[in-house]
């Protein structure tokens, strides 16, 4: 009895030390999957909305493990947003179907999808499991390239209105202050990887296409030999082989990827294995901004870039 | 009450299932085949793995829970076959074998596809707090349907764990039952592991069958007291990790954790129990 007695007073003092999850805010109550359309919905919504963020920056967008304080989050929401590119496909819906909450339901105003409005890329012509774990509408890592941010803030923006016409005149500054940062941030991020145009990113994962693509940068070798699917050695051999014919130089790895399967490839290459993440908080001092982010990511690769030309 | 909410079928599944888990532990724990339940759950997982890669190359429907039985059934088959096949080799050998090669096997066969990862992993790990009413409900089902064929059959099963020398002597053709255990446990495994996932089957196997084998050597009474544990344990982890939202702890790992404490506490009694009865032949 003793014994239990005090199991229960410790149990029961260290609830007590928690302090409540729960972050003030604003009326509007904001789901994001993941962390960079938090990043979004906090520069348009500022204290208007309270928001929660499912998914941690570190942790794989496509695996997300299950926890209480997910389906009771979306049970409250009153709006929901995802990327709309199946890229949450396997851990949203069940969710979704557990928190009974018909206002984000697919097609009602409270589920917002990124997606729309945005050209995506590596639209796969013929669906075909055999091809890896591929995304049927496209790529849905587009919120690398800045602009497709943009797209998404004003779409956003919209649908706040829509939702809480209180506020709107609060969310429509907030964009115009978020729009004119990005349009001179932009113009910053294209004049510092100028110098590397051309040069050939070797990724993980297809994550990085988008930034690529924006920046004249090239994302054609991936170190997965299908999409979701962990590299094989002969995968590896091949993609060893090419980076030494075509002199590619730097490698990019997310905090959930094999770090050491880039730092092997690496070894025999001579190439620089350099840390970045698509996620606001994935990176030191990147929480909540997506600018800081962008900036970092930008930082990284176009020192390692004029390191490599340097050798 | 904001529990039946949003939790009423977690609750349900938590209350309704682990019943049989644990009559089937103190089987398991008879007979000294600890890890049965993995490597039966590994085997299935085997066979959905081959219905996947199936399923792909021939562009058809995968036959999926057909592939997870028949791969279950081919277990049973050779835990029946293997349980008295050597008197040099344990059994226990024989399932890690099986655990082992099947788990490679599987990510052998997986390696060529992508949904393998996720594949194997919602296999193995279940989530309690996604079941749905249909899965709740069909498990249930067939729960009672196996729980009623034991009860019907209780006399040689029950004898032909625990008394097994005697099982052995009447000449019944043992295999043949063991064939039917290992078959229908199969079945409760394959159908638990996917709503609650490896840890929490194996916790619901063995922990209440423990705690009964050390507070009594009566079958019936273990049985009663496996049921207990195994309840008030699910219900109060399943609680604990859906109530306090501070924690927002995992709710699978909560509940098997609270298995570890409950075993203390039931260890603890025992010792007591056993300290204060009068020793016979201490003096």
């Amino acid at each position: 009895m003793n014994v239990r007695c005090r199991f229960l007073v410790a149990t029961l003092a260290i609830f007590a030390l928690v302090p409540g999850a729960g972050r003030a805010g604003g009326g509007l109550k904001v789901v994001a999957t993941t962390p960079d359309y938090g990043a979004l919905a906090r520069a348009i919504g500022g204290d208007e909305i309270t928001l929660k963020i499912l998914a941690k920056p570190t942790e794989d967008p496509h695996f997300v493990d299950a926890r209480p304080s997910h389906i009771v989050t979306l049970n409250r929401a009153d709006l929901l947003i995802e990327s709309g590119a199946d890229l949450e496909i396997g851990w949203l819906p069940p969710l979704i179907q557990g928190s009974r909450n018909r206002k984000v339901l697919p097609g009602e105003t409270g589920r917002f999808l990124g997606s729309e409005g945005v050209r995506l890329l590596d639209v796969p012509a013929v669906l075909d499991r055999a091809r890896g774990d591929v995304h049927a509408k496209g790529n849905p890592h587009f919120l690398m390239n800045p602009e497709n941010s943009g797209i998404v803030a004003r779409r956003l923006t919209e649908r706040f209105c829509e939702l809480d016409a209180n506020s709107c005149p609060a969310y429509r500054e907030n964009l115009a202050r978020f729009t004119e940062r990005l349009e001179q941030r932009i113009l910053a991020w294209t004049e510092r990887l100028a110098p590397h145009k051309g040069a050939q990113l070797v990724t993980y994962h297809n994550t990085w296409k988008y930034f690529a693509v924006r920046f004249g940068l090239r994302s054609e070798t991936f170190l997965e030999p299908k999409p979701g699917i962990p590299p094989s050695p002969p995968h590896l051999g091949k993609v060893i082989a090419k980076m030494k014919a075509d002199g590619m130089r730097v490698i990019l790895v997310e905090p959930f990827q094999s770090h050491k399967t880039a730092q092997t490839v690496a070894g025999h290459t001579g190439a620089t294995v350099v840390e970045v993440c698509q996620f606001p908080g994935g990176l030191p001092g990147t929480d909540d901004d997506y600018f800081a982010l962008i900036d970092a990511v930008v930082d990284a690769i176009a020192d390692a870039l004029g390191q490599a030309a340097a050798r | 009450m904001a529990v039946f909410d949003l939790w009423l079928w977690p609750l349900l599944a938590v209350v309704l299932l682990p019943g049989l888990l644990v009559y089937f532990g103190l089987h398991v724990v008879g007979r000294g085949v600890i890890f049965v339940d993995l490597a039966l759950a590994q085997m299935a997982a085997l066979g959905v793995c081959v219905a996947i890669v199936m399923g792909e190359h021939s562009g058809g429907h995968p036959h999926t829970y057909l592939m997870s039985l028949l791969f279950t059934l081919l277990g049973a088959a050779l835990f029946s076959w293997t349980r008295f096949s050597h008197p040099r080799v344990p059994q226990e050998a024989i399932i890690g074998i099986i655990y082992v090669v099947s788990a490679a096997a599987a990510t052998v066969v997986l390696s060529r596809t992508a949904e393998g990862d996720e594949a194997l992993k919602s296999l193995l790990l279940g989530n309690i707090l996604l079941v749905s009413k249909a899965e709740v409900l069909r498990t249930f089902a067939l729960y009672t349907v196996i729980g009623f064929t034991h009860y019907l059959l209780r006399r040689q099963f029950l004898r032909n764990t625990f008394r097994e020398e005697e099982a052995r002597r009447s000449g019944v053709p043992l295999r043949l039952w063991d064939f039917l255990f290992y078959a229908t446990f199969g079945l409760v495994v394959t159908s638990f592991v996917q709503i609650m996932g490896i840890y929490l089957v194996f916790s619901y196997l063995i922990v209440p069958a423990v705690c009964g084998a050390v507070l009594s050597g009566r079958i019936l009474t273990r049985l009663i007291i496996g049921w207990t544990v195994a309840l008030v344990t699910g219900v109060a982890g399943l609680l604990m990790s859906v109530e306090i939202e501070a924690l927002d702890l995992p709710t699978g790992p909560t509940i098997v954790c609270l298995f570890g404490v409950t075993l203390l506490l039931c260890a603890g009694l025992a010792w007591k129990m056993k300290r204060d009865q009068p020793q016979p032949g201490a003096t």
